[in-house]
């Protein structure tokens, strides 16, 4: 009899094991690791140049637009990840050489410019295990308008096999260990020594794409332009298509530091279309490289978040993220050129009307570069400050964390949220969650908190090389401060009536 | 313990002898222990206490705001500090005067030198930090007045010390700090004043490689003009030293052995003659331990005293030239730190006696009662070669000699631990002798190095032609140096010498594999850099020139190269020139076979150029090098004692064992001089052999040991010089002559009578 | 006729402290040349410090020894051992030979410090005493009497005016002892001193004159 129970307790407590490991592992599979920042956050202690895990950051209240109370229900949760600049960084249509002269141009080069898509399928990972409505990705999804790389980043984010190599299999770059540059990083001889990195980085990887979550695209400028400058052209084509690089430049060039964007144009114009300007190396050709037009590049998008498809090249577009939500997007990239953001009267017209239908609904827009620094962006705000609606405006471009408040006359007002890139330290994901509140009367707040990405394989030694970057993210401060990552924002109650 | 002291008493002239050996030993550990753990814990002591940076950077004169916002943006950086370094400057004090001093205008922030006298300098007075060299060559203190030009007269506040260079007047630049708000204050404010150097702290520095990687696009469009690492200051300035610590500790344990194995054979010989007393008390009941034990304590109660003696006169003796050398390098005493290797080298050598004291007792306490106390000849061993014939009729003159070698030969084990220790002795200080002599003829010969240019002279590019039509000279070329360091490890510096054409006419360090370079696009490569990098023939070599630009070469051939610890390349000017405008440098002159060196200086100053004789290290390390050589001399001379009490201890035991002999030959009419002729004929068993042993073990075993340890940087010549061994021969001759003389006299003191009342 | 050997007043203590005792008390005595004189008394009475102070081999606490007209008390370790060279010949009880070389080179040895020529007589003396045979052999490989032939052939390789034998038979068997006796007597027959200690009745049968030696004086 005592024996019996013994063997059925063993038999009990060997069951429960199992299920707990086999659970353990389920769990691992079913919801991957997550960058939350409310969990953990990643942070250099010791000043050494190192990232490694630190405490939570839970959210804070921001109220100069009234407190928020707390949540009682959550109305819709959007994902915002902004800049991925996935790159062909072995395209000959690239300025790498520029880097060294700093600023403007030193977006030009990046020490771990190889490893854009895998950064992108780790942060896309990271914002699935959130569980979002929608994604927003906030335009530059792509560095130089090319085609093969915005089918290389809408593979990541749809899921499929990614090949992020292009030309001959391989690497055939900047930072090759031979180059005698040490102004670009050769992981393979400079330190940290990643050895094999760029061999690694160019073989093709599975990506899990954001799976049911709706996807919300922006256009930026390196969507439509070269370098996120120039609009392609008949020779920018020749040489993305060709099979020559430019390796370095013979003479120091002068490039106006601080000049307006038509003359920075005009220089890097002039630069591209002058003859032996410096050494070239021959390279695969590889026609992929083209520039789509930019309503090729619209069309594209617009079919991978299944928008109807229009005879417009501006990817302005009206969503509905559940009952209460909805996001006005502007497409604000001027196609003549420049990086600067605009928007014309014909879409403050089209904003309008559609501010006015909006009905009792939450709206939010969306622009890729921020409306306070874009021509035209003033009538824009104007616009947005009488429209009670609208609570929040959502922009990127900058690669920095922000969050102001903007005060409506008459109280209340709503955020301007800026969200850093996967391009530059911190590398970092948005979430945004709109809920309404158990105050009385029920009004909204927004609840809003940063994502890192799972650091898996080559995208943990991006995010290691990013920081180091002294061109980067660290020295510019684009984590930004506590107040402009993990908050709640409250919205002056109340705002517009919610829907169920 | 009071019957330890009778017993001590009793055989006075033993433990006098006993006494002197120990210390000896002593003085030869403490001086070799003192030199060699200042010179090995000097430098990090004197960077943790200057809170040297873990990189100092020169650059072209600046705005500090530019700088500070270039090389905020570093990584693993904790702290940057800022200086502005103005050369030639007049500085004078107390009759001295130098035209070449260095003012360094310190900002706020971290100092990165240590105070070792008086105080900082930090308000806006009138007063200034003296490096310490420059205190003690010019004799300045706290309080005194240094004038400097354009600046007046300034109170030296203190003395301040920092390791990222030798000290004046090793280095020829004599250096002062002053503080940026006494410049402020004197020459107008300016909020944002220039700067060209960095002092840079890292938070995390076994990450200095990444700093040094990011600093390479951060400083692109600076001048850097020097990057110097903790690493690449300790290289330049230990350059040297190491062979001779290595050298020194080898000594200390032989100094250790030698005293060991002497009074192994003392004890020995004691417990032999104490066999009876030891058989009667084991007789009585005693144990084995406590006869061990009352050896042990015999010697020590000897070892202690003169064993601290000789630890203690031999570190104070080289405190002094210690000092020296530490001065010259910047470097720190260890202070009251030094007591802890000291205590732990006594300790030893207390060990090693206590073995050498216990050992024969534990041996001899295995032999069975009655044996003790039958006493006599314990050892089995005989004392007498039997059944052999000497030839008859054989001449006698010399036979007093024979006699002698035979009594010292009759004790073989004695015999024989005597003159091993003797060789090995005579062997160290062979070595010793041969490494001071390289040290000297680094300082003086240039062909040490490979050098075959005997002149240098000051001058450009263009002026090598007109040298080289003086009559005399052979060829004349620049000879251009650029401290650099390796593109893909930027904590590993190197030193480029470069000429326009040809290296070999004037320097050919011997190939070790490879060959030598043919085209500028070719590098030859020192061992020790070799190694550094694991580079080959054939392989490739990158060079980050201070400009940031990368240099790419093929390495033809690997050389064994003495200078900057063998971290050297040799490569053509014409790549380099790419680089910046011109590299500098004297003008290596060649001097034709026969031709007289007075000579041509002569005929060089007619035609308006300076000369100098090319030393074989450089000028600065010259002093070094002397004052290492002396060192190592007067190490050598402590081993010397250690040989003279060995051989008097021998003969002395001898004597003793053959007391009834000399007794007989004394009556059968020996005159002392007779007498002292037997003892010099043991003496000669002892030395000659010795000797030769000695000359062997260094030629075959030392010397190459050594010569393996260094053969990253040259093939050292260790091999003996005539002269080396004639002094070694003569030194242990006179330790021969000293101990008969010796071992006679005490001899003699005894009475005829008494001798020959002992068994032989 | 002066005294090859002269004492007066010899004066020797031994010991110390409550073991001392005066082994010699004002000890008195002449030698002549080619007298046989022995020494007897009973054992530990001084006999062999008598011979000891005579020859110079130790110090006397008073009084004074002549040899062949020179004092001792003054002369240095030099002068001593020329004098022990060339004056004196010692015979011991215990041989004394050195082990490490033959019985002709014992001799040889001593003939070392004696006036030059005396290199000559080594052999001859060797021959003399019939030790021709084991002149190679090692004392080890000798016999007793063997050994202090070879003993008495150094002694007397210098020619010395003065010869002492300190119990020169009393290791030896009859037969060699006699031979031994016989050396000594034609050693003083020759015109030498020869003063011997000695327990043996056949050589204070043989000497000349036998003084006994008690209490620290000699009668």
């Amino acid at each position: 009899m005592a024996l019996r129970v013994h063997i059925r307790l063993l038999a009990v407590v060997a069951c429960l094991a199992a299920a707990a490991a086999a659970s353990g592992c389920g769990a691992a599979d079913r919801a991957p690791a997550s960058g939350s920042t409310l969990r953990s956050t990643l942070r250099d202690a010791d000043g050494d140049g190192a990232l490694e895990p630190g405490p939570a950051e839970p959210l804070v209240a921001r109220t100069q637009l009234g407190a928020p109370g707390p949540a009682e229900r959550t109305l819709a949760t959007l994902a915002i990840v902004s800049d991925a600049h996935v790159r062909d960084e072995e395209s000959p249509a690239r300025v790498p050489f520029l880097d060294r002269f700093g600023a403007p141009v030193d977006s030009t080069f990046r020490p771990h410019e190889a490893l854009s898509a895998q950064v992108l399928d780790a942060s896309v990972r990271a914002i699935r295990a959130e569980r979002p409505d929608a994604v927003l990705v906030a335009g530059d999804l792509v560095d130089n308008a090319q085609a093969n790389e915005l089918a290389l980043a809408l593979t990541v984010l749809r899921g499929g096999t990614a090949r992020p190599d292009s030309g001959a299999a391989g690497y055939d770059g900047p930072q090759r260990a031979a180059n005698p540059d040490p102004l670009f990083y050769r992981p393979d001889v400079d330190a940290p020594r990643h050895p094999g990195l760029l061999a690694r980085a160019q073989r093709p990887f599975r990506a899990v794409g954001l799976g049911g979550a709706r996807l919300l695209p922006l256009i930026g400028n390196h969507d439509l332009l070269v370098q996120g400058e120039l609009p392609p052209d008949a020779r920018t084509q020749a040489i993305a298509t060709g099979d020559r690089r430019l390796t370095r430049l013979r003479e120091r060039p002068q490039l106006p530091d601080g000049a307006p964007a038509a003359l920075r144009i005009a220089a890097i114009r002039a630069l591209l279309a002058g003859p032996a300007l410096g050494p070239t190396r021959r390279v695969a050709a590889d026609p992929g490289r083209r520039a789509l037009r930019p309503a090729q590049v619209a069309a594209r998008l617009r079919a991978a978040a299944g928008l109807p498809a229009t005879a417009s090249d501006a990817l302005d577009y009206t969503a509905d993220v559940g009952p209460s939500l909805r996001i006005l997007a502007l497409d604000a990239v001027d196609r003549t050129g420049g990086s600067e953001g605009r928007i014309t009267p014909r879409q403050l017209t089209w904003l309008r009307r559609e501010l006015a239908r909006a009905g009792r609904r939450a709206v939010i827009v969306a622009t890729h570069q921020p409306l306070r620094s874009s021509r035209g962006g003033a009538a824009v705000l104007r616009l947005l400050d009488s429209s009670p609606a609208v609570v929040a405006a959502l922009s990127g471009h900058t690669h920095r964390h922000r969050i102001e408040p903007r005060r409506r006359r008459g109280g209340g007002g709503y955020w301007l949220i800026e969200t850093a890139s996967l391009a530059d330290h911190p590398q970092q994901a948005r979430m945004l969650r709109l809920v309404r509140t158990r105050s009385r009367p029920a009004g909204l707040a927004l609840e809003t908190w940063v994502v890192d990405h799972d650091g898996a394989g080559l995208a943990g030694t991006a995010r290691e090389l990013a920081y180091l970057d002294v061109q980067g993210g660290r020295p510019r401060n684009l984590q930004a401060r506590r107040g402009d990552r993990n908050v709640r924002l409250g919205l002056r109650a109340p705002c517009c009536g919610p829907i169920s | 313990m009071r019957r330890a002291l009778q017993r001590l008493l009793g055989r006075r002239r033993q433990v006098l002898v006993a006494a002197t050996l120990i210390a000896a030993a002593g003085l030869a550990v403490g001086v070799a222990g003192s030199v060699g753990y200042s010179l090995a814990t000097g430098y990090d002591r004197a960077a943790q206490r200057s809170d040297q940076p873990d990189i100092l950077a020169r650059f072209a004169p600046r705005r500090r705001s530019e700088l500070r916002a270039r090389l905020d943006r570093l990584p693993n950086v904790e702290r940057i500090s800022y200086r502005l370094e103005v050369n030639r400057i007049g500085l004078g004090a107390g009759g001295r005067f130098s035209r070449r001093g260095a003012v360094h205008v310190v900002h706020p922030g971290r100092r990165g030198y240590a105070i070792v006298a008086g105080r900082d300098v930090r308000g806006d007075g009138a007063e200034a930090l003296v490096e310490r060299g420059v205190a003690r060559e010019w004799d300045l203190q706290p309080g005194d007045r240094i004038s400097v030009r354009q600046l007046g007269e300034l109170r030296v506040a203190g003395i301040a010390l920092s390791v990222d260079n030798v000290a004046f007047p090793l280095a020829s630049v004599p250096r002062i700090y002053v503080s940026e708000a006494m410049i402020q204050r004197r020459f107008g404010a300016d909020p944002d004043p220039d700067v060209n150097i960095a002092l840079v702290w890292l938070a995390d520095p076994a990450r200095l490689d990444v700093t040094l990687a990011a600093a390479r696009p951060a400083a692109f469009g600076l001048r850097t003009e020097q990057l110097l690492t903790g690493r690449g200051v300790r290289q330049a300035i230990d350059q040297a030293a190491g062979i001779v610590i290595a050298l020194l500790a080898i000594l200390a344990l032989v100094a250790c052995v030698c005293a060991g194995a002497m009074l192994a054979a003392a004890a020995s010989a004691e417990v032999r003659r104490r066999a009876p007393v030891l058989g009667v008390q084991r007789a009585l009941g005693a144990t084995r331990r406590r006869t061990v034990g009352e050896q042990v304590l015999d010697a020590l109660l000897v070892a202690v005293p003169a064993a601290a003696a000789g630890v203690a006169i031999g570190a104070l003796a080289a405190a002094a030239p210690t000092a020296a050398l530490l001065g010259y390098l910047n470097e720190l005493a260890p202070g009251a730190a030094l007591l802890w290797p000291l205590v732990a080298a006594f300790a030893a050598l207390m060990a090693v006696v206590a073995a050498g004291a216990a050992w024969p007792a534990w041996r001899l306490g295995r032999r069975p009662i009655a044996a003790l106390l039958r006493g006599g000849d314990l050892t089995a061993r005989s004392c007498v070669r039997r059944g052999r014939r000497r030839g008859a009729g054989r001449d006698a003159r010399g036979g007093l000699l024979a006699l002698g070698a035979h009594f010292a030969l009759a004790r073989r084990a004695r015999w024989l631990s005597c003159v091993c220790v003797l060789a090995v002795a005579a062997a160290a200080v062979l070595l010793v002798l041969a490494v001071a002599d390289l040290l000297v003829s680094l300082r003086d010969d240039p062909g040490t190095l490979g050098r075959r240019y005997a002149l240098t002279v000051p001058g450009e590019a263009a002026d090598a032609a007109a040298v080289q039509r003086i009559p005399g000279v052979a060829a004349a070329a620049q000879r251009s140096t650029v401290d650099a360091a390796d593109s893909f490890s930027l904590t590993e510096p190197l030193r480029v010498i470069a000429y326009p054409g040809d290296h070999v006419p004037f320097e050919a360090p011997p190939l070790a594999s490879g060959r030598r370079l043919r085209t500028e696009r070719e590098v030859e490569v020192g061992a020790g850099l070799a190694d550094a990098l694991g580079l080959r023939p054939g392989g490739q070599l990158a060079i980050q020139a201070a400009s940031g630009r990368e240099l790419r070469f093929r390495v033809a051939g690997i050389v064994r190269a003495l200078e900057n610890d063998g971290r050297v390349v040799y490569a053509r000017t014409a790549p380099l020139l790419r680089d910046g405008p011109s590299l500098g440098g004297p003008i290596a002159v060649r001097l034709e076979p026969g031709a007289a060196r007075g000579a041509v200086v002569r005929r060089l100053a007619r035609a308006g150029f300076a000369s100098r004789a090319t030393g074989g290290a450089t000028a600065r390390n010259q002093a070094f090098l002397a004052v290492l050589a002396t060192v190592l001399r007067n190490v050598a001379l402590a081993i010397g004692l250690v040989c003279l009490a060995a051989v008097v201890q021998t003969l002395t035991l001898t004597a003793r064992d053959r007391r009834r002999s000399l007794a007989v030959l004394r009556a059968t009419g020996a005159t002392p001089r007779a007498l002292a002729a037997v003892l010099a004929g043991a003496a000669a068993a002892l030395v000659v052999p010795a000797l030769a042993a000695g000359v062997a073990l260094q030629r075959l075993v030392l010397a190459p040991v050594v010569a393996g340890l260094a053969a990253d940087y040259a093939t050292l010549p260790l091999g003996v010089s005539a002269g080396d061994a004639l002094a070694v021969g003569g030194g242990l001759t006179l330790v021969g002559v000293i101990a008969v003389l010796v071992v006679t006299r005490s001899a003699l003191g005894e009475p005829i009578a008494a001798g020959l009342e002992h068994e032989d | 006729m002066t005294p090859l050997l002269r004492l007066r007043g010899l004066t020797k203590t031994v010991g110390s402290g409550r073991a001392a005792r005066r082994v010699l008390d004002r000890v008195d005595l002449d030698l002549q040349p080619g007298e046989l004189a022995a020494v007897v008394g009973p054992s530990g009475s001084g006999k062999s410090t008598l011979l000891q102070l005579a020859g110079g081999l130790d110090r006397a606490d008073a009084g004074e020894v002549t040899i062949a007209g020179q004092r001792l008390d003054g002369c240095s370790d030099t002068a001593l051992a020329r004098l022990r060279a060339r004056r004196l010949g010692f015979v011991f009880q215990a041989f004394h030979l050195v082990p490490e070389l033959s019985g002709e080179e014992n001799v040889r040895l001593a003939a070392r410090f004696g006036p030059p020529g005396a290199s000559r007589r080594v052999a001859a003396l060797v021959d003399a005493m019939a030790l021709r045979a084991v002149a190679d052999a090692l004392p080890a490989q000798l016999s007793g009497g063997e050994q202090q032939r070879f003993a008495v052939a150094r002694a007397l390789v210098n020619d010395p005016a003065l010869v002492l034998a300190d119990e020169p038979t009393g290791n030896l068997d009859a037969s060699s002892g006699a031979i031994v006796l016989d050396l000594l007597s034609a050693a003083a027959a020759a015109g030498r001193g020869v003063l011997v200690v000695t327990h043996d009745a056949a050589v204070t049968a043989r000497a000349d004159r036998v003084l006994a030696l008690q209490d620290g004086r000699l009668r």
